[in-house]
């Protein structure tokens, strides 16, 4: 319905576009690749903008971070302050310490820069330590994407360490005391242990003057190159396999559905960038994070109650309160108690976790490709053991705030650390078997929204009579927009061959059934329970009364041919 | 490092006992103005009989059913030597009357009104000094400088002090801790300036004391004012959610921060 | 049952069980290659998993251009929003910068602008649940064996003669002049030595406070304590200590350790070690009524009047106690320095 005036403005906007993109081709041959990018298709779900977020925390974090370095100064001369924080005026500090008071209190719109940053470092880890619980849980970790896992898995590391060194640097006494550990737990290596603590902090502690330096030239350089490499190579990937999606109507492991790049996708995924912003510098400037004019500059001597390093390096330190005391000592030698929980701990933790992918394949024997994804509930055992894993990591967090919580509910800490050193291994043993069970129970439950049928299907009882199941137009699935089948209201045609009902013409059980063996890769238990109607469209028996079209395999779930 | 530096380093030597504070107070005031800061002395309790009686009535009413008649001690301590700060800060605080010598003194409302708190001041007072051993007196906390644009030494002496000998149990921020035992330490932050100062010097347990040998009263004042002033003053970064660092700061962080997030992407995403 | 050569059915009958759990316990294996994930061809994708026709300038509000042009309008008052917010931001910031005023606008501007692109796009935009293939991103069996050809190319004429020149010469070489390029590392840090044995507490040193303030031995009171350095270190970082008055209180020392302590009327004076033994933080927190030492980082306890033993926590080496004496003048000194290093343990680290 344009008018003439539009209609000649669009063509000329479009001669325009020729223009750009002929002159690009000519340089660079893109349009190929240009136009494939601008067609890519992102599957919708919400759960997939988590690894997006934790990116736009990551754009928000080098902004922020850019622009504190311009007043950072990572320098360990000791330095009189006067300024307008009054408590700390006279007092003697390092430079560092120093120059962060002034961007909390002399610099414009620095203390919201500064929080801001912090701010997204915690919502940072929040996000990835969310994705990949959601890449666990869901089984994308599979064929062709164990690379991903590992880069993933390293993104996990070296943010951890970067956000450690981060809230590192203005030395404080928090911060300081934070340091003071790590220097013990590398002190306590066998043999190299104090060698490498002189060594990466220039001496014994708190180090040589150019210890700053080194901490800053670590968080502000090294590790944001890493980070930003390793993030390219992980979207590089991504954008080379395609993302998964979950099973549903008209999805099979060879076509993906979902956004166009441009402009839908493009478009939605800006607005996520600005809504991080949005709760990133709200937070920024509303709520205080990182009070270091409280705390003071670190010096060996002081020490506070509430001394916790930020929460996502929490597991480590409540496992060096959950730690035994136990040493190792014979022949002038000693392992010290640090190194147990502090190095050895996340050693074998880590390597856990990027094995896993090749453990899974081992546990369900399936070494094939996959693009649709599990749901949680479709492999209990894994997800019995995240769980599991899920408890044992958050019951070492809690150990972290013993004093903290102790406070505030008034149990001595004796009694919070008993609790929670029993709770490492039975919270993961309970926790596991209950999410087992509750598997279970789900399997064989009703019909997921996910994989319920837009539409209706008709059974026949054994008198005779017509029942209609499921009947629910512009279900959850496709048409979780608020039209249903392919883009449509559920009643309309649709304009893609489908009848009105929303069935895309091919049946509802038959993608399903493709889902789990059609297309050569079972994927362990996942398309047996999927084509068996465990979850999927009822009972066996019921594809037999024909509503369904060629699809239907009469039987529960035998598995559609496969061609 | 603190202002007291510049001045180089002085020996004094003091000795416990009325005197003694008295003489130090008098060193202290001598050598404080002239840096021009205000003196840090005790304040006076009263010695008139009528509320040493009234103090009396009060005493004998709830509190020598457990620290005897007199003050001599039954189930409670005997109070002969405790000396004002420690009744104020006991009954200001709430702490006393306890309603069984079994129990943990926990901070509270107060069960007596200013008037009667100084009426058994006075009567306790009275005994002490009857024996002979007057206990540390209620310290007269100055106010750090109200100027806004001068320096203020002392803000920043009480900073430092606090910091290295009250933090570790107490918190920087003063919010509280923990201590062995299911001891729990409490929150500084609804103290008030008097109360802050009582305590260093009275410890009451399982707090240690700080003697006049340890903290000068200049000392005891800055920090007192220190931690007034931090508890009163708006936090410059927003919400203080609970000053207790990075534990609340990772709930706030997780579960709001990226809790949110999560319901935002729900709404842009599928749910199916 | 599926004729599919890639799966390998390992049930006993047909179908596979009813539940989940189950065929869970009868997985199939895959066993087959790529080649044949697809069509006959192995290339193309099956024409079925790709709708026909999809309208890919579709979007909700195209057929209702009132409604399209009322949600423009919505969008651009969010938008507004933002700039009112913008305008707001630099009124803030010329007037000399509020946090909180700040961060107030900053979430109202972004999040109204992502509201706005939010509506945008899901109204107005089109490109909503298009179906597209997959396509395949492995490589033909081809291309496959042909980089075989081109890698082997080299590899066989590297590893010519049993990798002589390689495996002989080249690793050792890399080896020696890897180490060569790495040493310089070393110069990051100075050696431990002996600097972990050792504070700077000396003979005859005088306890002082973080003032300079000599303490004397009737300094501190009963039930009390303090931090003090030696003087002329003072914040040194391995040599900050407590000293305490446990009054008359029995103290049960080490062997040869039991004159540490100096006793003067009814002041038992004890120093130790502030560096927590477990992993350095300063153990200060002193428990009066049980007569402990606490450290706030992991709730390591010490036993004060039990040689300052752990009783609780990580920590698993008493905090080393100070030899303390009173000189002429009344004033408290150190004996020594500790007699054992101080602070956690490390490899090395001989005694007890």
């Amino acid at each position: 319905m344009s008018t003439m005036a539009e209609r000649s403005a669009a063509r000329k906007r479009a001669k325009l576009e020729q223009q750009a993109l002929d002159w690009a081709d000519d340089r660079l041959g893109s349009s190929k690749w240009l136009r494939s990018a601008l067609d890519k298709i992102f599957p919708d779900h919400w759960s997939f903008m988590v690894g997006e977020i934790a990116m736009y925390c990551f754009v928000i974090l080098l902004a922020t971070g850019i622009y504190l370095a311009l007043f950072y100064n990572a320098s360990s001369a000791v330095v009189v302050y006067h300024g307008p924080y009054k408590a700390l005026d006279g007092q003697s500090m390092t430079e560092a310490y120093a120059s962060v008071i002034n961007i909390s209190f002399s610099v414009r719109a620095g203390l919201v820069m500064r929080q801001a940053h912090h701010w997204a470092a915690l919502i940072f880890m929040a996000a990835i330590t969310f994705h990949m619980g959601r890449i666990f849980f869901t089984g994308a970790f599979r064929r062709p994407r164990e690379i991903n896992w590992i880069i993933g898995v390293t993104l996990l590391l070296v943010s951890m360490l970067e956000g450690f060194s981060g809230y590192s640097l203005p030395d404080d006494l928090l911060s300081g005391s934070g340091l003071r550990v790590v220097f013990s737990i590398i002190q306590s290596i066998p043999l190299i242990g104090p060698w490498l603590a002189f060594n990466l902090w220039g001496g014994a502690f708190p180090g040589s003057g150019a210890f700053f330096e080194r901490l800053f030239l670590i968080h502000e350089f090294l590790f944001p190159l890493l980070l930003a490499g390793l993030l390219g190579g992980h979207l590089a990937i991504l954008w080379h396999q395609k993302h998964t999606d979950f099973a549903g109507p008209g999805k099979t492991e060879h076509n993906i559905v979902g956004s166009r790049l441009w402009p839908q996708y493009t478009i939605k995924s800006t607005a996520l960038l600005t809504f991080v912003a949005a709760v990133i510098f709200g937070l920024g400037g509303l709520v205080q994070i990182n009070p270091i004019w409280v705390f003071g500059p670190y010096e060996a001597a002081r020490s506070s109650a509430g001394t916790q390093p930020d929460w996502y390096v929490g597991w480590l330190d409540g496992a060096m309160r959950l730690w035994p005391h136990w040493e190792f000592r014979s022949f002038g030698h000693e392992i010290a108690n640090p190194f147990f929980p502090g190095i050895l701990l996340p050693g074998i933790v880590f390597t856990f976790i990027y094995a896993w992918p090749w453990l899974d394949k081992r546990l369900y024997a399936d070494y094939g490709e996959h693009n649709l994804l599990d749901r949680p509930r479709d492999k209990p055992l894994r997800t019995a053991l995240g769980v599991a894993a899920l408890f044992f990591f958050v019951d070492l967090t809690l150990a972290s705030a013993t004093d903290v919580i102790g406070n505030g509910l008034q149990i001595s800490f004796e009694r919070l650390i008993e609790i929670l050193q029993y709770g490492s291994f039975i919270g993961p043993i309970v926790g596991g078997l209950v999410a087992y069970r509750v598997c279970i129970l789900l399997q064989g439950g009703k019909v997921h929204p996910i994989q319920r049928p837009v539409g209706g299907i008709i059974t026949r009882d054994a008198r005779g009579a017509y029942h209609t199941l499921g009947a629910d137009h512009g279900g959850n699935g496709h048409g979780g927009n608020g039209h249903g089948g392919n883009g449509h209201d559920g009643n309309g045609h649709d304009g893609n061959g489908h009848d009105g009902n929303g069935h895309d013409g091919h049946g509802e059980d038959e993608p399903l059934e493709r889902v789990a063996v059609g297309h050569g890769d079972p994927g362990g238990g996942n398309g047996a329970s999927a084509a068996l109607g465990g979850d999927g469209l009822g009972s066996p028996g019921t594809f037999g009364t024909g509503t369904l079209g060629e699809a239907t395999s009469g039987g529960g779930g035998d598995p559609a041919p496969a061609e | 490092m603190t202002a007291a530096t510049d001045q180089g380093k002085r020996r004094r030597r003091t000795l416990l006992g009325p005197g003694a504070l008295v003489g130090a107070a008098m060193v202290v005031f001598a050598v404080l103005v002239w840096t021009g800061s205000a003196p840090a002395q005790t304040k006076p309790v009263s010695t008139g009989p009528v509320d040493i009686q009234a103090g009396q009535i009060l005493y004998n009413g709830h509190c020598a059913s457990c620290h005897g008649i007199g003050g001599v001690g039954s189930k409670g301590p005997e109070l002969l030597n405790v000396g004002p700060a420690a009744v104020d800060f006991f009954l200001s605080t709430g702490r006393m009357p306890l309603a069984s010598p079994n129990l943990e003194p926990q901070p509270h409302t107060p069960y007596f009104n200013p008037a009667q708190i100084a009426d058994i001041v006075a009567y306790i007072n009275a005994l002490d000094v009857e024996h002979g051993t007057p206990g540390p007196g209620i310290l007269e906390v100055t106010p750090a400088c109200t100027n806004e644009t001068s320096d203020c030494p002392t803000l920043s002496e009480g900073d430092q002090l606090f910091l290295l000998n009250c933090a570790q149990c107490h918190d920087a921020s003063g919010a509280g801790g923990m201590l062995s035992h299911g001891y729990v330490v409490p929150s500084l932050r609804q103290a008030t300036e008097t109360q802050i100062a009582e305590a260093i010097r009275v410890g009451p347990r399982p707090m240690p004391n700080f003697g006049p040998g340890q903290l000068t009263n200049q000392q005891v004042s800055a920090i007192a004012d220190y931690m007034y002033n931090l508890s009163h003053t708006r936090d410059p970064g927003g919400l203080g959610i609970a000053n207790f660092g990075p534990v609340p700061e990772g709930f706030v962080g997780v579960i709001f921060g990226l809790g949110v997030l999560l319901l935002v992407a729900r709404l842009i995403g599928n749910r199916g | 049952m599926a004729e599919n050569p890639m799966v390998e059915d390992r049930t006993a009958e047909g179908p596979v069980a009813e539940t989940g759990t189950a065929a869970e316990q009868l997985p199939r294996v895959f066993t087959g290659t790529h080649d044949n994930l697809d069509g006959a061809d192995g290339h193309t994708p099956w024409p079925d998993d790709v709708p026909a026709g999809q309208d890919d300038t579709w979007y909700p509000l195209r057929d209702d251009p009132w409604k399209a042009r009322r949600m423009e309008y919505i969008i651009a008052a969010f938008w507004g929003i933002t700039a009112v917010c913008g305008i707001g931001l630099m009124i803030v910031y010329w007037t000399g910068g509020q946090a909180q005023y700040e961060g107030a606008l900053l979430l109202l501007a972004f999040a109204s602008l992502g509201t706005g692109l939010v509506l945008w796009a899901r109204y107005l935009l089109p490109g909503h649940d298009i179906t597209a293939s997959r396509g395949h991103h492995v490589s033909d069996p081809e291309e496959r064996a042909a980089i075989v050809e081109s890698l082997s190319r080299g590899t066989e004429a590297i590893l010519s003669r049993r990798g002589f020149l390689v495996k002989k010469v080249l690793v050792p070489v890399g080896g020696i002049f890897g180490i060569a390029a790495l040493w310089p590392l070393a110069s990051l840090g100075t050696r431990p030595g002996d600097a972990l044995y050792h504070t700077k507490w000396y003979p005859g040193a005088r306890l002082v406070t973080e003032d300079g303030n000599a303490l004397h031995v009737d300094d501190v009171m009963v039930d009390g304590l303090l931090t003090v350095f030696p003087e002329g270190y003072i914040d040194d970082a391995s040599s900050g200590a407590v000293v305490l008055n446990i009054g008359g209180a029995p103290i049960q020392a080490r062997r040869g350790q039991a004159d540490f302590e100096v006793v003067s009327g009814a002041n038992g004076i004890v120093a130790f070690s502030k560096i927590c033994t477990h992993a350095g933080c300063a153990v200060s927190l002193f428990n009066v009524l049980t007569m402990q030492l606490i450290c706030p980082c992991h709730q390591s306890t010490f036993n004060i009047l039990q040689d300052c033993s752990p009783v609780f926590g990580p920590a698993s080496r008493p905090l080393p106690q100070l030899p303390l004496l009173v000189d002429a003048e009344g004033y408290l000194i150190a004996r020594s320095d500790f007699i054992e290093p101080v602070g956690p343990g490390f490899w090395n680290r001989s005694g007890d």
